[in-house]
């Protein structure tokens, strides 16, 4: 049974430049996806696709010199039920600091980078324990300790008094992650969260989230440019590139029946241990530089499906395959207006 | 694809050819033509040091030509028009001068009257010798009347022309710092060279030894030197005996980052290769690992010479420099050591001026080189 | 902790030490010696004629017939263990009794112009690289190379010119000619903070100048790094968030060259004390240094390296203090 799920992050029509010497350097163009409660996303693509700028937009995180466009929006729904338009919040206005922390937690790749260096544990968790919740001094130090615990670190009533650099790696994202979810955010934005760590340390912090996941049911967007890590975790996925959402739909249907070349593309370039004489294929090309955005669909300079004056020319719509499996090609739209 | 579209596109292909097949230098040169502030400060010095080097052509005197009746005199600026009219030549007024029946001193005071003209390439009677090449009395301009003067900058208490004395200082003042930053260039490169590649316990010894003479604060200290001079030496002799001053001041930061930079070159297989087939360590130095960063040790002479100006200048200026009958930026400075002075005559003055500016200059340069020569810097403005 | 302080106190020692036979090389470097000056000096007033035989006794009376060696052990064993310097020659008296009340001063001088470095520095670097881009920002670009072009003496003399002309009184000296050679008093002491003003920002031109670049770049870094991004992730308010994270490690570089910025101003005190005419030790020194009263000089060129030592000791553990990354420990 589909249960027609709610939605608490909704991403429309982002359009996104960030202002240069060089002129405007468009980021995102039109990115729209949806964050069910309760599941999680994967946003997937490569370096320079747009993945964190557009998580980043939902905090207001971004550089000074960013300029969003009149027709996007992105639409929070509060702990409260309340329907927020992130975008439309002054910045660094009380409500976008509420939202940071309250609503939408982070937690980034670099974990070491992440904390500073000069200060303990504790002392940050407190500080955003308090900004968030009401809690005295000693009450907010007793819930960190306790969300030092939650995330599996041994003896926090010590762990809590150390600096990052006394930590181990692990640790330290662990540290992160219970940071980030001490001021109770409902939704969780983990940016490359796994991509720094060793592979055995990866797989326990997945865990990790998988079970706080279901345990705080919250919603997380989950960034990787990694496949394998995004079958593992993610209910949905969004496959971005170049600042374009190429396809959407529920782990399963993208990653069984990958519609857009160049999830298709993506997927041949995974590991296959059934098929491990094959060789790897990585999709052809380098990524373009964003100073020189190809018109039409932006994937035409790699694609080897594409369609010579069409593709180059004009950007394909959105095709809807199921309720849920979204894809931008022009191979669909020709396959349709065929049929 | 229209004719005009194809040339385009194959003078784009040339312009990327031409790009990728650059020189280093021609990159750094490039770069570097984009930075207008540093071209200014290039161009002002090569002025500075063409007119310090050719000042007898450039300057209407010689640095020590009294002019005693006029003394202390104010700067005159060439005109072209007065309440008389309009002139295409420039021309500047008469001076009369009169004796203070007070303070029974000489005064100069121009005379509104009577004009005497510029006159260009001038053979001005007063023989120079050209670091003793040739001899000559040609000079850029000169007063067509052969009795009067032209000071553009003054004159000083002993009647001796401003402008003059500081095209001749800058020469000096800018060969101090010349010789002074190639003398601690080849030491910075023998101590530095020795300490990077060798390493150990040389580097150590070397280290500790440099942080104990920059831990004694350095303008005390080379004043102690100066101070020691004999007094029977020639201006020469102090001249050359300061320029190797100077070239102590700068070596220590030069050598560390040449020590820095050895240091992290010294295990690569390129090195390695180069001892393998036989290569002394002198060789090993200077043909495979200094041209690597030849770039960042022209950076770094042009921005140590502010330094030595700056400390030629201050030392000069209490008298523990460079002595008088020489003539430097300190030396004219000293002039207008107290305050009297200057509130008599400000245009005394002047060469602080030429001081900030040459400083000024160097640094920007130093910047703009900087800037250019760093491959891997950021877009970042 | 114990381990790093007998360790770096040793090696401040032994720097010390190193310093000590440097300075008395340049105290030996003059022609002539100290016996020549003394009786020349002596009989160029009384016209009466000066024999070797004369300054041979001067010699032996200071000891100075003694090979060096044993000459520079005496020298620092009495300033070791007696805090005396000797005899100075163009004073004929000691070193210690010509001193006096400068060597105070000159801290005075130092400390008032660290201070007004900093207060100056760090707040407005911080203020430019936050408001990067901005007016201020640029100000303070044109401020920093002007800073470090215009040595400070010439902007002394401009002061003075300035003060002179058109304000008709001298902003030269230490203290008001009332309180001259008088006993200390509250109202000798609130003169002298008054006649620090000149030349702490003098001297302070060029600290400041190059303090507002580092802590700019400095503060410009932190800025951009992720845990700054990631507090304000946590929704931390703005001004907090910047005073928290970057600006507190936009300092540690001003405290890890507070004996550097010491070293500076002491190398530019001397001339700029001779132009403002403070009686302190860096004009004691250009004067002893024109009358060869090596002594002196020595004494001095000692005292201030020695502050120098200690204010790099003192900046190793201000560091150690504000930064839970840097351990103290010997090695």
């Amino acid at each position: 049974m589909m249960m027609t799920a709610e939605t608490i992050l909704s991403f429309e029509n982002l359009d996104v430049s960030f202002k240069t010497d060089e002129g405007m350097i468009k980021v995102l163009d039109g990115v729209s996806f949806k964050l069910e409660k309760g599941r999680t996303l994967g946003l997937v693509g490569e370096s320079g696709s747009g993945k964190s700028v557009s998580t980043r937009c939902a905090v207001q995180l971004n550089a000074r010199n960013i300029r969003i466009g009149a027709g996007s929006r992105i639409v929070l729904t509060e702990q409260d039920g309340t329907q927020t338009d992130v975008l439309s919040l002054k910045p660094n206005s009380r409500k976008i600091r509420d939202i940071r922390g309250g609503e939408i937690g982070m937690i980034f790749q670099e974990p070491m980078a992440s904390f500073s260096p000069v200060y303990t544990i504790g002392n940050q968790m407190v500080e955003a324990i308090r900004l968030h919740r009401d809690a005295s001094k000693k009450q907010a130090r007793e819930l960190a300790i306790e969300m030092l615990r939650k995330v599996g670190i041994s003896s926090p009533e010590q762990r809590i008094d150390q600096y990052p650099g006394e930590l181990s790696g692990g640790m330290r994202q662990r540290a992160m992650i219970a940071l980030a979810l001490s001021t109770n955010p409902n939704v969780l934005i983990a940016d490359e969260p796994t991509t720094a760590l060793d592979v055995t340390i990866q797989a326990q912090v997945l865990d990790l989230m998988r079970s706080l996941q279901q345990e705080l049911e919250m919603s997380i967007i989950f960034i990787t440019h990694d496949l394998g890590v995004v079958s593992q975790v993610a209910h949905d996925i969004a496959v971005m590139y170049l600042g374009k959402v190429v396809e959407y739909g529920s782990t399963k249907e993208v990653l069984k029946n990958p519609q857009h070349p160049y999830t298709q593309g993506l997927l041949k370039a995974l590991p296959n241990v059934d098929h491990l004489e094959d060789r790897l294929s990585p999709v052809g090309g380098d990524i373009p530089s964003p100073l020189e955005r190809p018109t039409g669909c932006p994937f035409h300079t790699r694609c080897p499906q594409a369609i010579s004056g069409l593709c180059a020319s004009s950007m394909p719509a959105p095709t809807q395959l199921t309720d849920k499996h979204e894809v931008s090609c022009h191979l669909l739209t020709q396959q349709e207006a065929a049929s | 694809m229209s004719t005009s579209e194809m040339t385009n596109e194959t003078r784009k292909q040339q312009d990327a050819v031409k790009y990728y097949t650059a020189s280093q230098w021609q990159l750094i040169w490039w770069r570097f033509r984009r930075h207008k502030a540093a071209m200014v400060g290039a161009i002002v010095l090569l002025t500075m040091i063409i007119t310090g080097v050719f000042a007898e052509f450039f300057a209407p005197y010689g640095p020590t030509t009294r002019d005693s009746k006029q003394v202390y005199s104010a700067p005159q600026i060439p005109q072209f028009w007065d309440h008389n009219g309009f002139s295409l030549r420039p021309f500047v007024h008469g001076v009369t001068t009169k004796r203070d029946p007070v303070t029974l001193r000489l005064i100069a005071k121009p005379d509104p009257e009577t004009r005497i003209y510029l006159e260009f390439f001038a053979h001005t009677g007063e023989d120079y010798d050209f670091f003793g090449l040739f001899k000559s009395d040609l000079r850029l301009f000169a007063l067509d009347d052969p009795k009067a003067k032209i000071h553009l900058f003054g004159t000083d208490d002993l009647g001796r022309d401003v402008f003059s004395r500081v095209l001749y200082a800058s020469r000096t003042s800018l060969s101090v710092g010349f010789i002074g930053v190639m003398l601690s260039f080849v030491l910075a490169l023998v101590i530095g060279g020795i300490a990077g590649y060798y390493g150990g316990w040389t580097d150590y010894t070397i280290q500790r030894g440099t942080e104990i003479i920059r831990v004694i604060p350095i303008i005390p200290l080379y004043m102690g030197i100066s101070a020691a001079f004999p007094p029977e030496w020639t201006n020469i002799q102090v001249y050359f005996a300061m320029t190797i001053i100077f070239g102590f001041l700068g070596w220590p930061t030069l050598a560390r980052r040449i020590r820095g930079h050895l240091l992290s070159q010294r295990h690569e297989d390129y090195v390695l290769a180069a001892e393998l087939s036989g290569a002394s360590p002198y060789r090993v130095i200077s043909k495979h690992m200094l041209p690597s960063f030849t770039s960042y040790i022209i950076v770094d002479l042009v921005i140590s010479f502010p330094y030595i100006i700056l400390s030629e200048t201050a030392l000069s200026f209490i008298g523990l420099g460079l002595r008088p009958p020489s003539v430097s930026w300190g030396i004219l400075l000293q002039e207008g050591q107290n305050v009297r002075a200057i509130e008599q005559a400000p245009w005394l003055f002047i060469p602080a001026a030429f001081v900030v500016v040459a400083v000024l200059a160097f640094t920007i340069l130093g910047d703009g080189l900087r800037d250019a020569a760093d491959p891997y810097q950021v877009a970042d403005k | 902790m114990l381990s790093f302080l007998v360790h770096r106190i040793g090696g401040m020692i032994l720097t010390m030490l190193a310093v000590s036979v440097m300075v008395f090389a340049i105290m030996e470097l003059p022609p002539g010696d100290y016996a020549e000056r003394y009786m020349f000096r002596k009989a160029s007033g009384s016209g009466i004629a000066i024999t070797e035989a004369d300054i041979q006794n001067v010699r032996v009376k200071f000891g100075l017939d003694r090979p060096a060696p044993e000459r520079y052990f005496n020298w620092i064993t009495n300033i070791v263990t007696d805090f005396d310097f000797g005899q100075a020659f163009a004073y004929e008296t000691t070193v210690n009794k010509v001193i006096g009340d400068r060597l105070w001063l000159t801290l005075a001088i130092l400390y008032s112009t660290l201070i007004l470095t900093y207060i100056l520095a760090i707040p407005i670097a911080i203020y430019a690289a936050v408001r990067r881009h901005s007016l201020p920002d640029y100000s303070l670009t044109v401020f920093s190379y002007l800073g470090l072009a215009l040595p400070n003496f010439l902007l002394a003399l401009i002061m003075l010119y300035i003060s002179v002309t058109i304000f008709d009184t001298s902003v030269g000296g230490l203290f008001s000619e009332e309180y001259v050679g008088q006993p200390w008093s509250w109202g000798k002491f609130t003169d002298l903070l008054a006649h620090l003003i000149v030349p702490a920002i003098v001297l302070a031109w060029s600290a400041t100048a190059l303090q507002l670049q580092t802590v700019r770049s400095t503060m410009l870094d932190e800025l951009n790094k992720l845990s700054v991004t990631a507090a304000r992730a946590r929704g931390v308010p703005e001004k907090r968030l910047l005073l928290k994270y970057p600006a507190r490690l936009a300092i540690n570089p001003v405290i890890s060259t507070i004996g550097f910025d010491v070293n500076r101003i002491f190398s530019e005190l001397p001339i700029v004390a001779l132009v403002l005419s403070l009686p302190e030790l860096g004009e004691l020194l250009i004067k002893s240094y024109l009358d060869l009263d090596m002594n002196v000089a020595g004494a001095i060129l000692l005292m201030l390296t020695f502050f120098i030592v200690v204010m790099n000791f003192v900046s190793d553990l201000l560091l150690a203090l504000v930064d839970p990354r840097i351990k103290l420990q010997g090695g």
